[in-house]
């Protein structure tokens, strides 16, 4: 028998153990793998969107107006280098396509478009621009933009243009930073979690093999020698079940993909572009090293560390939870903020077992006979499950937030849509009628309920000092301000805010523009409409959430006459009238046979089915994540028990009944993970802040209530319980095979306290 | 016709349209795609006893694959320097359409036809060339022939007055704006205008305008010159130009100081070609040379960075009593675009003397 | 005489390893005295430790009735809807203490715990279980956990465990066995001493003939047709009936 044939000995005698470590390894992996593979995807896809124009410059008309393809044939005839960009937005799951003209970009050179990367302008999502324009036609939203290279001299302009930046929708780079950042964030926690879970199986194993261990060093083996072998026994075991998770990563990140696609275009505008195999290397390795590290990093690393020595410490802890939770709460970057969050999960991770065991020890106190037992025993699992029990309560307590996050974003989502549409019917006016005709037509319409007039369009902002590098801003105008919107919850507002706003003596603005450039009630902005700027108070901010652009609301009357909307539409109640009947009376208003009416139910379906893809993605890591949790404390509490299986067998030595012990064994198991629940419960709370009010607000500019869902709470509770029930069934088997004479190894391994 | 753009960079792309059958076609369909097969579209093709009609025919032919406005110009600067140069615009369509049918609307960013312009200036053994490529459709390039106008971006040859031109060029580093004044009627070459560029009939409408009277400036380096000296103005559109088997040509258009102009081109095959041209006397009466009233013959041969190009040549036409030699001068005459050909001022030595210009495509 | 302790009668036991039966205990019957000590002896799977689980309702006979404190058990019992398992937990809870070789101790209990946990579950006060590690030198150690003093003092901790019960029967399995000489004969005075002191039966199970021969009985179960057999330490005024 070979030395490594007898240290694999005792996964002869635990096939379980060695499944259960294969299982973890598997399940970390594949888990990993899909969210680092889908975070990949998306970065590539940010990052191809922002090649292809980085850099990029744009002409747009001095007058506000939209560019046409006449503005483009007469700005190439002027000897200008420009091509067209028509970026076509479909409804989901469609997409955005952007349509460009080859023959166009010839001019640029070496600086066109996307010439950076290495199928510039070639296949999704670019097309040609007349294939564009026709899905716009077809339904789609089309934008076109005029871009010019770098070299162009904003001296050689013809008149009536001048220069912007370019780049695909407002911030889009930051913001999908963002985004990903909080998916790796999500990732790692994930990571952190399963290294966990490995590393208390793995220990678990290790403890019961101290035996042979100490044997074969009687044997005359060295050490290193041993430990070289279990070293190669785990990097082998790594390699064959790092290779079926990193499949199983690809089809969870597969699986996902098409609602994490439509959470990324719907975010940020920008398509998840499939990526090819790709690396498979950077996960398996990163895979490994984290098992490998958990498994053996205390044995050779911190042995050389100093400083670790003390990172486990309470002390250490204390002062490391005290510095994350100074850090979430005041940093004013996303890097120092999730360095916070770190901060505060590890100390959390080092004090919860600690806590937990010190409060059993100290209940234990006050009890006599089996009852100070059970808390002493208690006591002792906090100590010895501390691994999996800090997973179980990182997996539950990120369960609770993403729950009372996605919750919260949907019931304020829900409240906002439902102010926004307070209207029962949308009318798209349609090109080429006169708008006037249906306002004349609606008010002289008895018995009609509340309408009014949307325009929208552009307006560009500026700075009182003149400099130009403020940005272009969404212009949302409404003529007469009314009920429809007066009932809107305003974030902050100035007195009269309203009726300021309908007097046409000031804006408001969305919280997005609000936080970006620092607008509060009181202060003026001055944006340009129509080549003439306009300086007017901000009378109120109010929520405008799941796009990152900025938005100007105004009273029609602020608007130019000449003003030409990128869209407008009438919203009405149709009050004492059949909606039908108003309908129609526009048509003939405007002359036009076709003039639909859109209610306000199937705006909200459409929007809901977009919330929902939004959150599919993350709701799924969670869950997936509370399983692997769940699960591996099942494992983990079995494994554990095995080991401790004589003591329970010395209750009904000293004459317990098998119900009797089996109800202490139900007892102890279902106060673990109970506890468990209760301490997760604190930092999910605290996580739910954080995600709210800190990382939102940092990373996508709008934040939202705190609220909390205490039958949530329950309902994670009953889950725990449920998970203690399983564990005590399980004990309960291994109980009845009654072999009552102690195993001495097994004793001693599980005889610690 | 509306495909997916798959070509791996714009200009490779640009390509592929101006092929226009690129994918379909694995062998080479002719130089500059000039000999593609026109059976499968809807594209008319000019025949023997087609009339050309003025001034329409100065404008496009959508319902043809291929056209060109041409226009070479033999000039002298003040300093007495000889100063050649070149404008040609294309027309490439992707779709026939009949002319009374409105075309699509430019907002559509339609994609019927593709434009190349080619821009060259020959002086002190130097050459300039600039191309441009646009989708027609949307204004950015276009011809018009009431009144007589073509442009491709800011290249722009526009009539100005009855029997006057402007033709306004301008690249990096050098530009040419001239005046130019057009005497005389359009001749037209071949039959009545059909000029046949294969033994079994095919061919295309091709008419010119040789008198022209030019005077401008041309900058090159910063530097501006003025410039005066004579033209030569082509039309010519086609559905298929080559026929299989034809590998380019090589033409020739001259001014003799005897006041005749003779146009004359040779379509290579493996076994010689196909001979045609036209003698156009100072009354302007035409006179079609057939294969066997005149010759070419390569006298004189040149190594070039693109390959060996014939530059000096013997054409003799026996009954107008001429045997001259047509000189390149030196320098390298490529015009390096996406189909590169050769296009260099000449000047004509012998029975008589005089200058014009010469183009050698396919080498 | 008082009536026996334990009788034994036509007891047997197999157990299966795979496709073969061992025969570990075949139509053993005994009787043992009440106050009486016996210890069993035999090679290593003689059926030892059988014996004294079966004489404690761990395990079930294959054949055979016991009686124990007089309350009767037959072979095929269990099988009665757990009633002979109830009333042998009620036994063991309150008149057998069971004494292993080692691991007799709850882990996370102090040895003070442990006894007064163990008093408590027999119905008999907590106050004396600190008296009881005193009478056994462990008055120090009382606060201590198991694996915080050594493996005699853990042992005499389980007998003060077992005596704080006030067992009618106390059943060891190698009592000494993980001990070494001089500790073992510590903790066998003590186990003896209070037993003669307390008058409860005691039946170990021990490969050591000088520990075999401070017991009054003894069972070989070595031999084809075990026999109990007086030792030189029963007084002759009490022989075997």
């Amino acid at each position: 028998m070979t030395l490594f044939a007898a240290l694999f000995s005792h996964y002869r005698r635990h096939p379980l153990q060695l499944l259960a470590l294969a299982l973890m390894i598997v399940l970390a992996t594949t888990l990993w793998t899909g969210v680092h593979h889908l975070t990949d995807r998306a970065r590539v896809s940010l990052a191809e969107s922002e090649r292809a124009v980085a850099g990029q410059q744009q002409l747009v008309r001095d007058d506000g107006q939209p560019v046409t393809v006449q503005d483009f044939a007469n700005l190439r005839r002027a000897g200008l280098c420009v091509m067209p960009w028509l970026e076509v937005r479909r409804p989901p799951p469609a997409g955005r396509v952007i349509g460009v003209d080859p023959f166009a970009a010839t001019c640029f050179g070496d600086q066109a478009p996307g010439q950076a990367g290495s199928d510039a302008l070639n296949g999704e999502p670019f097309l040609d621009i007349g294939e564009a324009a026709q899905l716009s036609t077809n339904g789609g939203e089309g934008v076109l933009s005029l871009l010019v290279p770098q070299t162009v001299d904003p001296a050689q302009l013809p008149p009536g243009y001048q220069l912007r930046g370019f780049s695909l929708g407002p911030a889009t780079g930051e913001l999908g930073e963002s985004f990903l950042l909080n998916l790796d964030a999500l990732g790692v926690l994930v990571l952190l979690i399963t290294a966990l879970l490995v590393r208390s199986v793995y220990q678990l194993g290790l403890v019961q093999r101290r035996e042979s261990f100490a044997l074969l060093t009687r044997f005359g083996v060295p050490g290193g020698r041993v430990w070289g072998w279990l070293l190669a026994e785990m990097a082998a075991l790594t390699a064959l079940c790092v290779l079926p998770g990193l499949w199983l990563g690809r089809w969870l990140a597969a699986l996902l993909g098409g609602g994490f696609g439509a959470a990324l275009e719907n975010l940020f505008d920008t398509p998840l572009y499939a990526v090819g195999a790709g690396g498979v290397a950077v996960p398996a390795l990163v895979m490994g090293a984290v098992v490998l590290a958990a498994c053996f990093a205390d044995r050779r690393l911190l042995r050389y560390l100093p400083a670790a020595r003390y990172v486990g410490t309470w002390p250490a802890a204390l002062v490391g939870l005290v510095v994350g939770l100074l850090l979430v709460r005041f940093a004013t970057v996303l890097g120092w903020l999730f360095a916070g969050i770190a901060l505060v999960f590890v100390a959390v991770g080092v004090l919860t077992p600690r806590a937990l065991a010190g409060m059993a020890q100290w209940r234990a106190r006050a009890g006599e006979g089996l009852g100070k037992w059970r808390r002493r025993e208690l006591a002792v699992v906090f100590r010895r499950l501390a691994l999996p029990v800090v997973a179980l309560q990182f997996a539950v307590a990120m369960v609770l937030a993403v729950q009372a996050l996605v919750s919260t974003f949907e019931n304020t989502f829900e409240v906002w849509l439902g102010q926004r549409l307070e209207a029962e019917f949308y009318v798209e006016v349609p090109a080429f009628v006169a708008v006037a005709d249906g306002v004349h037509y609606l008010d002289g319409l008895a018995g009609l309920g509340d309408w009014h007039l949307v325009q929208r369009g552009r307006a560009q902002l500026e700075s009182a000092g003149g400099t130009p590098a403020l940005p272009q801003v969404d212009l949302f105008a409404i003529s007469p301000v009314g009920p429809l919107v007066t009932g809107w919850t305003l974030l902050v507002a100035a007195p009269d805010a309203w009726s300021r706003l309908a007097a046409g003596e000031g804006v408001m603005v969305n919280e997005q523009l609000a936080r970006r450039q620092g607008y509060e009630p009181g202060d003026t902005i001055t944006f340009r409409l129509d080549g003439r700027a306009r300086t007017l108070p901000v009378l109120g901010v109010y929520a405008d959430y799941g796009r990152p652009a900025g938005e100007i609301l105004t009273a029609g009357q602020v608007l130019p006459a000449a003003f030409q909307p990128r869209f407008v539409s009438f919203s009405i109640n149709p009050g004492a009238l059949a909606m039908d009947d108003v309908r129609q009376g526009l048509a003939a208003a405007w002359g036009t046979e076709a003039l639909t009416a859109r209610d306000n139910q199937s705006i909200q379906t459409l929007a809901s089915g977009v919330f929902d893809q939004t959150f599919l993605l993350t709701r799924a890591i969670t869950v997936l994540t509370l399983v692997l949790a769940g699960a591996s404390l099942l494992i983990m509490g079995w494994v554990f028990f095995t080991t401790r299986v004589w003591y329970y067998r010395l209750l009904s030595v000293w004459g317990l009944t098998r119900r009797e012990a089996a109800n202490q064994l139900r007892w102890l198991a279902v106060a673990l993970t109970g506890c468990v629940a209760l301490v997760a419960l604190p930092l999910g709370v605290w996580l739910t802040w954080v995600l709210v009010a800190r990382i939102n607000p940092l990373a996508f500019g709008w934040s939202l209530p705190m609220a909390v869902y205490p039958g949530f709470w329950l309902e994670m509770l009953g889950w725990c319980l449920l998970i203690g029930v399983v564990i005590s069934l399980l004990m309960g088997r291994q109980l009845r095979g009654l072999t009552p004479a102690p195993a001495m190894a097994n004793v001693a391994a599980g005889g610690e306290r | 016709m509306s495909r997916h753009l798959n070509a791996h960079c714009p200009v490779l792309l640009a390509l592929c349209l101006m092929l226009a059958a690129c994918s379909d076609t694995p062998e080479p369909a002719g130089f500059a795609g000039l000999g593609a097969d026109v059976t499968e579209e809807a594209f008319a093709q000019p025949a023997r006893g087609d009339d050309l009609r003025f001034p329409d025919d100065f404008g496009p032919h959508p319902d043809h694959r291929i056209e060109w406005w041409y226009l070479t110009a033999n000039l002298t600067t003040d300093e007495g320097e000889p100063l050649g140069l070149q404008w040609t615009q294309f027309r490439q369509s992707l779709v026939a359409r009949n002319p009374l049918t409105p075309a699509p609307p430019a907002h559509r960013w339609p994609l019927e036809a593709g434009w190349m312009a080619h821009a060259a200036v020959s002086f002190r053994e130097q050459h300039w060339f600039a191309e441009k490529l646009a989708r027609g459709g949307t204004g950015q390039a276009e011809a018009r022939a009431r009144p007589f106008e073509v442009w491709l971006d800011d290249w722009h040859l526009q009539a100005t007055a009855p029997g006057h031109w402007r033709l306004r060029v301008r690249d990096q580093g050098w530009s040419y704006d001239l005046r130019i004044q057009v005497e005389g009627d359009p001749v037209a070459h071949g039959d009545r205008g059909f000029s046949a560029k294969t033994a079994g009939g095919e061919g295309s409408m091709y008419f010119s305008l040789v008198d022209l009277a030019i005077e401008g400036e041309v900058t090159i380096d910063g530097m501006t010159h003025a410039v005066a000296g004579r033209g030569w103005f082509d039309r010519e559109w086609s559905s298929q130009f080559l026929k299989a088997g034809q590998q380019g040509w090589d033409w020739f258009a001259l001014h003799l100081d005897s006041g005749d102009k003779l146009m004359a081109f040779r379509l290579r095959e493996e076994d010689g070609g196909y001979l045609s041209g036209s003698w156009v006397t100072p009354e302007r009466a035409v006179i079609p040379l057939a294969a066997g009233s005149f010759s070419l013959e390569v006298t004189g041969q040149r190594q070039t960075g693109a390959g060996t190009v014939p530059v000096q040549w013997r054409i003799r036409v026996p009954q107008q009593g001429v045997d001259v030699t047509i000189t390149a001068p030196p320098g390298q005459y490529w015009n390096d675009g996406l189909f590169p050909y050769w296009e260099s001022p000449v000047s004509v030595r012998g029975s008589h003397r005089g200058d014009g210009y010469m183009e050698l495509t396919g080498y | 005489m008082t009536e026996p302790v334990v009788q034994v009668t036509g007891l047997s036991k197999r157990f299966a390893t795979g496709a073969d039966a061992v025969t570990v205990l075949a139509e053993l019957s005994f009787a043992l005295p009440a106050g009486a000590s016996l210890a069993l002896t035999g090679r290593s799977g003689s059926g030892k430790s059988t014996l004294l689980n079966l004489l404690c309702g761990l395990e079930a006979p294959e054949a055979g009735r016991l009686q124990v404190f007089g309350e009767a058990f037959a072979a095929g019992d269990d099988g009665v809807a757990g009633d002979a398992s109830a009333r042998w937990a009620r036994l063991r809870r309150r008149a057998i203490g069971v004494v292993f070789q080692d691991a007799n101790l709850m882990p996370a209990l102090t040895l003070l715990e442990n006894v007064r946990l163990r008093a408590t579950l027999a119905g008999q006060p907590t106050a004396p279980a600190a008296d009881w590690l005193a009478r056994l030198g462990l008055a120090e150690l009382a606060n201590r956990y198991p694996d915080q003093v050594s493996g005699g003092q853990r042992q005499r901790a389980a007998l003060a465990m077992v005596f704080a019960m006030n067992p009618g029967l106390i059943l060891a399995d190698e009592p000494t066995g993980s001990l070494d000489h001089h500790t073992a004969d510590d903790v066998a005075d003590s186990l003896f001493s209070l037993q003669q002191h307390s008058g409860c039966g005691l039946i170990l199970a021990t490969h050591d003939p000088a520990l075999a021969a401070r017991c009054q009985y003894r069972l070989d179960l070595g031999h084809d047709r075990p026999e109990l057999a007086a030792t030189s330490a029963l007084p002759s005024a009490a022989a075997p009936p």
